[in-house]
């Protein structure tokens, strides 16, 4: 069997070491998010909470939206609405413009991402800065994120020092940085010390956020009661850009919204702990109103999400917070990377997404998944990954893309989980194995079994949780 | 709106949120846990008749600029006078007042009660004052109770700004302030 995914995977996986890395890396990730987990008594309930609110509020989001986009008028802010990526880019455009802006300092957001927002500034001459170190990092060196949370994880120290001193950072920065540090110049680039490379970024960036006429960020939450957005990040990346020039644009997905601060502590609670496996991100900053003498703007994009929500199958997605914990856990994106899928939202939700957003482009990542459900069993809204992928397998033939290996891999799944019994054996005996790509049965099976290992706080059995992930369609 | 409400299949109520939730029986000293260790963060403990001037300058004996609105805090730089946010660029040390802390996770409440807000976050050292009763154990608790001020900015801070992004190393000092003391009054 060979698919769009399964090439590129086989090309990532022929360095072992770095899949080793690789994989050991979100490991650790995942484990720390157990740790985490164990620690909140009331983790399942949270999870529950958080996925209910999602479901109250997208499935009255028309609602939400006229009361967010009312509150935040209120406050002063200017909100916008757009329909697909295009007016998105057409609004931040018009908005620069109207500033007459050259250079705008970017806090990461995965809907510019999805918009391809920066390639369209950068044709109208706009200097667009990253200020996420990873992003910046990626943008230097001109490639995509590899993960959405972690973006350059791939990249090694080296390829880092490589890249500042390519682009004079290290010949503007490294003395500063050096001194910052009460350390040894020479000795600090010969190691490409993390620190002194994150202190060179943090000189070169405080640079761009002394001179940019515009902040940009994206939102993690948007609290319909108040209108205002929350921003969570850990290097205080989205503070800096948007506390010292004087306008500030808020690029939302429409289902970003939640109803008010008491859903708000629920997420905020499951936020961190999942995706980097901390208690919180170091940042949690609330923007309700412009600074004083500044401007903000929030746009609304749509761009799919209100198809997706008649979309009985997978309106569910509309539930992800991004937090990336299903990617961290997945036994396939740990071995093959990012790149390997051809969303650039990799792992289980990016397959999903992915279909989505074009089925002809993306189906091929619908063979990245071994259906072990280990998305499912970490997922904090609960969105049903592996049912839905499942489901695009089978759909597969009627989209004309299933060839026969692959309709025999789907017909063999189907009968599987139909026949419990036989399902409990198969995992037991592992012949699972037969249907996996070559490259995921030529390693160690190590991590498979690892993902097969339920959370120890489950309360359900897996077979109920496979149920109730059923049940609730 | 009208593809959004015609889309729907199913409504759902709003869950009850009313589980129970983890509450420390000692909520100061869960605070400083979290706070020293997960947050990255150093706890100075007032005592009556310390002089809060004088815990800074022990925190921070080589601040040459000090930045801040606190009314008591002796400051070089007032972020409410300032001509613009860039000036306050250089600032060693920030001093800046917390409203509720939260000891699950050490985040602390930090309101906008400052013209420019970059005061907060341009600085190479932070230091946070915060009331030892205003400590709750969760962000449920804390979400009860912070208050949006007037200018419409709050966030809650814990701990220095950190990044991973270089080969999953844990550097303190990312984009924002590299350290933090938070003084318990
Ligand atoms: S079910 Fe599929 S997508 Fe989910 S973690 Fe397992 S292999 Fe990955
Ligand atoms: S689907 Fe769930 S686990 Fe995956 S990124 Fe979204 S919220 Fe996180």
């Amino acid at each position: 069997m060979s698919t769009q995914h399964s090439r590129k995977a086989n090309e990532f996986v022929k360095d072992t070491a770095v899949v080793d890395r690789h994989d050991a890396t979100f490991w650790a990730v995942r484990s720390r998010r157990d740790t985490m987990a164990h620690e909140v008594p009331e983790w399942e309930d949270l999870r529950e909470a958080a996925s209910r609110i999602k479901k109250h509020t997208v499935t009255h989001l028309a609602d939400y939206l006229e009361k967010f986009a009312a509150n935040a008028g209120r406050n002063g802010v200017q909100v916008h609405w757009a329909k697909d990526a295009d007016e998105y880019n057409a609004i931040v455009l018009e908005i620069l413009r109207a500033h007459d802006v050259r250079k705008v300092v970017k806090s990461k957001s995965m809907l510019t991402e999805e918009c391809g927002l920066n390639d369209s500034l950068i044709a109208h001459g706009i200097d667009v800065v990253e200020t996420d170190l990873g992003e910046r990092i990626l943008q230097l060196l001109g490639v995509p994120p590899s993960h959405i949370v972690m973006p350059a994880i791939h990249i090694t120290r080296e390829q880092v020092l490589e890249c500042f001193r390519a682009h004079g950072i290290i010949e503007k920065e490294g003395r500063k940085a050096a001194d910052s540090m009460n350390g040894d110049l020479d000795k600090l680039v010969a190691e490409a010390d993390p620190t002194f490379l994150t202190r060179c970024a943090r000189y070169h960036l405080r640079d761009n956020f002394m001179t940019a006429d515009c902040g940009m960020t994206g939102a993690n939450f948007g609290i319909a009661a108040t209108g205002e957005v929350v921003v969570c990040t850990n290097e205080g990346n989205a503070d800096m850009s948007t506390s010292i020039p004087p306008l500030h644009i808020v690029s939302m997905g429409i289902e970003k919204l939640i109803p008010d601060y008491e859903s708000m502590a629920v997420f905020q609670r499951l936020l961190a702990r999942n995706g980097t496996g901390q208690p919180t991100t170091v940042y949690t900053s609330h923007f309700r109103r412009p600074r004083p003498g500044s401007e903000m703007h929030i746009i609304l994009v749509d761009n799919g999400r209100s198809d997706i929500l008649g979309n009985e199958d997978h309106w569910q997605t509309l539930k992800c917070m991004r937090c990336g914990a299903c990617m961290n856990t997945c036994p396939v994106y740990r071995r093959s990377g990012g790149y390997s899928y051809s969303y650039f939202i990799p792992g289980p939700i990016g397959i999903n997404l992915g279909m989505l957003r074009d089925s002809d482009k993306h189906y091929g990542n619908c063979s990245a998944c071994s259906l072990c459900c280990s998305c499912d069993n970490v997922c904090p809204v609960k969105v049903d990954l592996s049912t839905q992928i499942y489901k695009w397998r089978q759909q597969l033939d009627s989209m004309h893309h299933a060839d026969p290996m692959k309709k025999t891999m789907s017909e063999g799944m189907k009968v599987m989980f139909d026949h419990p019994g036989l399902y409990t054996a198969a995992l037991r005996m592992a012949p699972l194995a037969n249907h996996m790509p070559s490259w995921l049965t030529g390693i160690a099976m190590g991590p498979w079994c690892e993902a097969h290992d339920m959370p120890r706080f489950a309360k359900k059995s897996f077979h109920q949780l496979w149920k109730s992930g059923l049940d609730e369609k | 709106m009208s593809r959004l409400r015609g889309n729907v299949r199913e409504t759902y109520d709003m869950p009850d949120l009313s589980f129970a939730k983890l509450v420390y029986p000692d909520r100061v000293g869960a605070f400083i846990k979290t706070a020293t260790t997960a947050a990255g963060a150093s706890v100075i403990e007032m005592q009556e008749g310390d002089d809060i001037n004088e815990l800074i300058r022990r925190a921070y004996p080589n601040a040459k600029t000090i930045a801040s609105n606190v009314p008591g805090v002796k400051a070089d730089l007032n972020p409410d006078d300032v001509a613009k946010p860039q000036d306050l660029d250089g600032t060693d040390v920030s001093v800046v007042a917390g409203s509720v802390g939260c000891a699950e996770n050490a985040c602390i409440w930090i309101p906008q009660t400052m013209k420019q807000r970059a005061v907060c976050f341009i600085c190479e050292y932070l230091v946070i004052i915060l009331d030892r009763d205003n400590i709750v154990s969760n962000m449920h608790e804390a979400y009860s109770r912070i208050e949006m001020p007037e200018l419409g900015f709050g966030a809650f801070i814990s701990g220095p700004s950190k990044t991973a992004d270089i080969e999953q190393a844990l550097v303190y000092g990312a984009q924002s302030f590299c350290g933090v003391t938070i003084i318990l009054r």
